[in-house]
């Protein structure tokens, strides 16, 4: 067990910026200017506690000197390490973003402090062991993202804002219940110390049959955040009212929380309980708290895929194709988990594909929120109907989202082909183990690709393809925008081409999600053989 | 002899380099950027030429961990779809310094040209499937940007997005075979490999393995029709085809290169590649009727064709559907058609396309109806297109007819071998190549008889455009020669050398007997002999009645049914006009959304506490003092009297008993801390709700019976929910919980020590586990309660200001 300051730094600095852009709002470019040194500042926290987790494996810090289970542990292992380089990545971006694309007064009202309390919320949930904790990092993430949502402050942003936050608050409440309840019935808090009870259900006296039933309860928390179906509702709404950064970070960033929760939380700690007498509802089997939450994924992965992908081909803007796209895409991060759970075989691919393709999603689709908001801000439309000729005015933007919508689509050598290749791959080596409804997964991974093609090819022939409209005629690309693209742009393009390093950290998160032991050593507690 | 390296890589880069410094050269050069790109290609032609004699691998490792590497494989078939695509190549960008003239967007069409031959020489060289798979995209992107070229056009986004839809989604199909074959070569060979070729473990070096691995798993079917698809995607196989005619959209240089020359050649080419890792019977029946058939079908719609372009797109179709027909058939002259025919139809069919372009810009249209005569003002031309047309008609003794003889070969011989329904193969191979030869003749046609008087003045094109076409056919013509002296004794041995070591990449290895290719001019009367006479001999009397049969097939192509075009355009229709999804489904209603969720909850929590089997507790009677159970009754009726509040007001002042009677029963439950908590949040919370409701319209709507019936099921279903998750929580006993380790640590009773005095700083438990144990919780929430203050301040600040962005 080896205490590591280090672990804490990231949390931090986002709190310590937040702080501190409070409390200059009377010097705006002094703010912006302590507000993007400190989400560098943040960059480099999280590059320094990767370094060291990646050459450490699993750091740990106990706040407030109390061990484990007693007082609030922080964990970072690769797969922590992991979703934070993916969130520095985008919040560097779209920090960048937001610096020249919102307007002066709003930055300083409350944007810088809120962007980074969410930063802060971000990377708590990312690094804490705790679920109670968990809940609480939640709670700092959602509180600024309600704000954000209604930020301008329109008729359909109130609107957005209020059913974003209405369902946010039932689930919550949600969260509350079921933790509460996972607490009483597992006496822990302390994700390792409930993943070793679990572990020996019989000698802590826990009965694994109601646990089943509250991580399920939780489970649909972590569904809305994720927003996958039938959770989605308050996803594309949401997305349009919110400023063009934020909604790539909430795409890019908070959406993958629900994901890294769901794989913390179903392949390291409740996978570890069996339940003795099995599943007993038709169509279910086995015995292991995953053989319930597999099928259970592979009919969200579906729901999410179809509507998502449907949703998206139709669309009449930019963003409404983006957002349904992201209800799609998660699909896509959940079908390999749903394989993966069910089964074993294929189970660390299964996380791998499932990281990779939201580190594609990250990157590509923050990049698609911002071209849509760059051709806002040049254009002032984002519909259809009203630009089209893009590619004329605004080469290099073009290219970008050319770039992002080939990554989406998966075509090698960009970063999205290989999320695509080990999401297949998952569900071709399952079919070839024989496993249970492998190859109705591959159908639909493939039909869900077609329909990714087919609604960003449209968005491309319909919005940068055509005749120049009026509204595009003469319109130009704020430099600055299109740098922070082309930036994310090139980043597909060097993490496909070089991908070994990706993968090899990827497979390490993996690894790190299912060597349960481990991690409950990690934290300083014995595990009973 | 092993290639070399850095010569193979260096035929990869220089394209894509060419392409990344193409906007600097534009600028320089400006129009003259195709000599540029003319030169690039030059360059990997000669490299390519200089690795002709090597056979093997080269191997640069890309991404270890997942086996990926970037293999080069050289050898007849690689060479040949090389030579390909570096040698049409600088015909095809040579002719477009002439064709390009003055056209928009040149910069970008030479880029991208550029980038397209990479990725051909990839497809061409590759060894590792990741790595073909790599370079067969790209080549379906470059189509895409280039069939985009007119960008205003509906016609030309239209076709793009038809050709990225059907390539595109081919390749996944492809892909996904790929992966199969991958995880079978576990089992087969030991390691989960990419390597298709050119090692010792490669697929192709354990074929009989990895089919016995693949029939034995019953993945043999699934696996041929996934590569199938790809390749008929990308080749433009019926029912598939439909995106190739579209893509004459595309600046005519490009339909040569791509779309007849080198990108619709990767079908086939796969289909040779993969010929000796999957030929089995299966193979036979799946490839052959697909290649007959596409054969067959595109070569009637030629006839239907009333566009010059659309003729040589669906004529090219329909070569390579011989092509893949010939790789289909399991015997030797199987494979020879195939190497054979893809020389041939390259030769013929890309001089066919510069001679459309030439005819197009010179003669001002492409109707097939406007045009004749052209031989006068296009001598050079008309002579071009005597010998690629006669090629393609397979009329000896012009080049595709040696290629058309060994596919009748191929055919006869495997009727002849399997009999039965296997009578078919030849039967339908000589009835599309009557087709062949009427539309070629067609074609030919449009050099002789009278020139209509409403064709203009028709010059002479300028010397660069003329030359490419003049060397294809010259090539064609005699290639077409060889035949003719090889008849004599007088071999044209460094072609048949060649397409020998070509047919050697598409036969099984250790298959025995080595390959001798060659050909000549029929000497005796074999059976192939007489069905080139009956194709000839039918096309010949059918000519006279070609206007007939013309409208024939056009009667016939526009039934819907019929087509696959109505397939794709009804459907994707249909699909860029969904409305379910939002009209269903996100309804924009709060009501629908928040019945769903907490339906979705319920349902997710109920199903696993019974699929778990968790039992409820016994109900032992009530067992609480009747003080505790008037309060919760009144908060019950409290709860039910709020469904009922005829307002805003009477409803939050109904709930607020609800509120009251939990305080209580903390009270009553020796909660003091709790309850003053409850009752100060109550009373704060109903001060605000009050407050804000003034500001509210009073309406208060009127629920229909079904809905509030409905709202109230929904409403069972979630407190049914939440009592069993309660009561199964509250039932639980575990051990060792957190709670007793600090209870036994508390204040109180004074027997517990200090120890919470002393490392928590305080006596009292609630407040030490929240600012000491808990503390970072607290903090977290504090930040919460400050944000809700600062959120405040942004939707006032912001509702003045925020419209303005």
């Amino acid at each position: 067990m080896s205490l590591s300051h280090v672990v804490i730094a990231p949390m931090l600095v986002a709190l310590v910026t937040a702080i501190v852009t409070l409390l200059t709002r009377s010097r705006p470019t002094l703010q912006g200017g302590l507000s993007l040194l400190g989400v560098v500042g943040y960059a480099v926290a999280v590059a320094v506690l990767v370094g060291d987790v990646l050459s450490e494996t699993v750091l740990t810090y106990q706040l407030s000197n109390w061990a484990a289970p007693f007082g609030i542990t922080l964990v970072a292992d690769a797969l922590s390490a992991f979703m934070l380089v993916l969130a520095a990545v985008v919040s560097l971006a779209a920090l960048a973003f937001s610096v020249i694309y919102v307007n002066s007064y709003g930055q300083r009202v409350s944007y810088h402090p809120l962007f980074h309390f969410m930063l802060v919320g971000v990377t708590g949930s990312f690094l804490t062991g705790d679920i109670f904790n968990l809940f609480v990092w939640f709670e700092v993430m959602l509180m600024p993202s309600y704000v954000f949502v209604v930020f301008y402050s329109g008729k359909a942003h109130t609107s957005a804002a209020l059913k974003y936050t209405v369902l946010n608050l039932i689930g919550s409440a949600v969260m509350l219940v079921a933790i509460g309840g996972l607490y009483s019935t597992t006496g822990t808090l302390n994700m390792a110390d409930m993943t070793r009870r679990l572990l020996a259900a019989e000698e802590y006296g826990i009965d694994p049959a109601p646990v089943l039933g509250l991580a399920a309860l939780l489970f649909a928390v972590f569904a809305l955040k994720a927003g996958i179906v039938p959770f989605q509702f308050w996803v594309p709404e949401a997305y349009s009212a919110a400023p063009a950064p934020i909604t790539a970070v909430l795409a890019g960033v908070t959406k993958k929380v629900g994901v890294y929760a769901i794989i913390r939380l179903y392949f390291t700690v409740f996978a570890a309980a069996t339940l003795p007498e099995g599943l007993g509802l038709p169509g279910l089997s086995g015995t292991s708290f995953l053989a319930f939450f597999g099928p259970v994924m592979f009919l969200m992965a579906l729901g999410s895929i179809f509507l998502g992908g449907f949703g998206a081909v139709s669309r009449p803007d930019l963003d409404g194709v983006f957002a349904y796209s992201s209800i799609g895409q998660v699909g896509f991060i959940v079908l390999p988990l749903a394989v993966g759970a069910t089964v074993p075989a294929v189970r660390s691919l299964a996380i791998v594909a499932a990281l990779v393709y939201s580190l594609n999603h990250a990157i590509a689709k923050s990049l698609l929120f911002l071209v849509s908001g760059t051709v806002d801000d040049a254009v002032g439309a984002i519909t259809f109907d009203d630009i089209g000729g893009l590619t004329g005015e605004m080469p290099v933007l073009s290219a970008g989202f050319f770039v992002g919508s080939l990554a989406l689509i998966g075509i090698p050598p960009l970063t999205g082909f290989f999320g695509k290749l080990l999401v297949f791959q998952v569900a071709s080596d399952a079919t070839i183990a024989g496993g249970n409804g492998a190859t109705l997964a591959l159908a639909a991974a493939l039909a869900g690709a077609i329909l990714t093609i087919a609604y960003l090819s449209r968005a491309w022939k319909e919005g940068f393809w055509g005749e120049t409209t009026g509204a595009v005629e003469g319109a130009t690309a704020t430099p600055g925008l299109v740098a922070v693209v082309v930036g994310l742009a090139t980043l597909l393009v060097v993490v496909g081409v070089g991908f070994d390093p990706v993968y090899q950290v990827a497979n390490a998160a993996a690894d790190a999600a299912l060597a349960r032991t481990d991690y409950v050593r990690a934290v300083g507690l014995e595990v009973s053989s | 002899m092993q290639p070399n390296q850095t010569v193979l890589l260096a035929v990869l880069a220089l394209p894509f380099l060419g392409a990344a410094v193409t906007p600097l050269v534009y600028r320089a050069l400006g129009e003259r950027t195709a000599y540029f790109a003319a030169a690039i290609a030059g360059g990997c032609l000669l490299l390519i030429a200089s690795q002709a004699s090597t056979h093997g691998s080269v191997t640069l490792p890309w991404i270890p961990s997942l086996g990926v590497s970037l293999s080069l494989y050289v050898d007849g078939l690689a060479l040949l779809i090389g030579f390909l695509a570096s040698g049409v190549g600088v015909l095809i960008f040579t002719y477009s310094g002439g064709y390009m003239h003055d056209e928009p967007g040149q910069m970008k069409y030479y880029a991208t040209l550029q980038a397209f031959m990479g990725s051909m020489l990839g497809v061409a060289f590759a060894a590792d499937l990741v790595a073909l798979f790599l370079f067969w995209e790209l080549t379906s992107v470059a189509s895409f940007l280039l069939i985009g070229h007119y960008r205003s056009e509906e016609s030309s986004k239209y076709a793009a997005r038809k050709s990225m839809l059907i390539t595109v989604a081919g390749g996944l199909f492809m892909l996904i075979g790929f992966l199969v074959l991958h995880g079978v070569a576990a089992d087969a060979i030991g390691t989960a490999t990419f390597r298709l070729v050119g090692s010792e473990n490669s697929m192709l070096a354990h074929a009989d393995e990895i089919q016995e691995a693949l029939r034995s798993a019953g993945l043999l079917v699934p696996v041929l029709l996934l590569i199938g698809i790809g390749a008929a995607a990308k080749s433009a196989q019926v029912p598939l085809h439909i995106w190739l005619p579209n893509a004459m959209e595309a600046p005519t240089p490009v339909s040569a290169f791509l779309h007849s020359a080198t990108m619709v050649k990767a079908g086939v080419y796969l289909v040779g590649r993969f010929r000796p890792l999957l030929l089995t019977d299966e193979w036979m029946i799946l490839f052959a009727t697909l290649g007959l058939v596409t054969m067959t079908v595109t070569a009637m719609l030629a006839i239907a064709a009333s566009d010059i372009k659309e003729l040589l797109a669906y004529s090219t179709a329909s070569h390579l559907g011989l092509i893949v027909a010939g790789y289909g058939l399991s015997n030797v002259y199987g494979a020879e058609t195939g190497a054979f025919h893809i020389v041939n139809h390259a030769l013929f069919k890309a001089a066919l396309f510069l001679v459309a372009g030439i005819v197009a810009h010179e003669a001002g249209t492409r109707a097939i109806d406007e045009l004749g005569g052209l031989r006068h003002d296009l001598p050079v031309t008309a002579a071009v297109t005597v010998v690629a047309a006669l090629g393609m008609a397979g009329v000896p003794p012009f080049n595709g007819f040696y290629s058309k003889e060994l596919l009748f070969e191929a055919t006869y011989e495997v009727a002849l071998h399997d009999g039965g329904v296997w009578w078919l193969l030849p039967v339908v191979a000589v009835f599309g190549s009557v087709f062949t030869f009427l539309y070629s003749i067609r074609f030919l046609m449009l050099f002789f008889g009278e020139k209509p008087h409403e064709l203009g003045e028709v010059h002479s094109p300028p010397a660069i455009m003329l030359a490419p076409p003049v060397v294809l056919g010259v090539l064609a013509g005699v290639v077409g020669l060889g035949g003719v002296t090889s008849t004599f004794g007088v071999h044209l041995t460094p072609l048949t050398d060649f397409v020998t070591r070509v047919v050697e990449s598409s036969v099984a290895h250790g298959g025995g007997h080595e390959i001798h290719f060659g050909y000549h001019l029929p000497t005796k009367l074999k059976p192939a002999v007489v069905m080139s006479a009956i194709t000839i001999g039918v096309g010949l009397v059918a000519y006279p009645f070609f206007d007939h049969l013309r409208d024939g097939v056009r009667t016939l192509r526009s039934v819907p049914l019929l087509s696959p075009n109505f397939y794709y355009d009804t459907g994707t229709e249909a699909l860029d006009e969904t409305e379910f999804v939002t009209t269903h489904l996100q309804t924009g209603l709060l009501r629908t959304y928040a019945t769903a969720l907490v339906l979705a909850v319920s349902a997710m929590t109920l199903g696993a506490y019974a699929a778990a089997g968790a039992n409820l507790p016994a109900f032992t009677g009530v067992g609480l003092a009747l003080p505790l159970v008037l309060v919760l009754l009144v908060a019950i009726v409290g709860a039910f009297a709020v469904t009922g509040a005829p307002s805003h007001v009477a409803g939050v002042l109904t709930l607020s008993i609800l509120g009251f009677m939990v305080a209580i029963f903390y009270i009553l439950a020796s909660a003091p801390d709790l309850a003053l908590t409850q009752l100060v949040v109550e009373t704060l919370v109903l001060v605000l709700f009050l407050l804000v409701l003034d500001k509210l319209p009073a309406f208060y709507g009127e629920p229909s019976r079904l809905r509030s019936a409905r709202d109230g099921l929904v409403s069972v279903v979630v407190g049914a929910t939440v009592f069993t998750t309660v009561l199964l929580s509250t039932k639980a006993t575990p051990n060792d919980v957190i709670a007793e380790f600090l209870a036994k640590r508390a204040g109180v009773p004074s027997e517990h020590g200090t120890y919470l005095l002393d490392w928590g700083g305080g006596g009292n438990i609630v407040n030490v586990i929240l600012v000491d144990f808990r503390a970072f919780d607290t903090m977290g929430e504090i930040s919460v309660v400050a944000m809700a203050a600062l959120s405040v301040v942004t939707i006032l600040a912001m509702r003045e200001r925020g419209e303005v962005q």
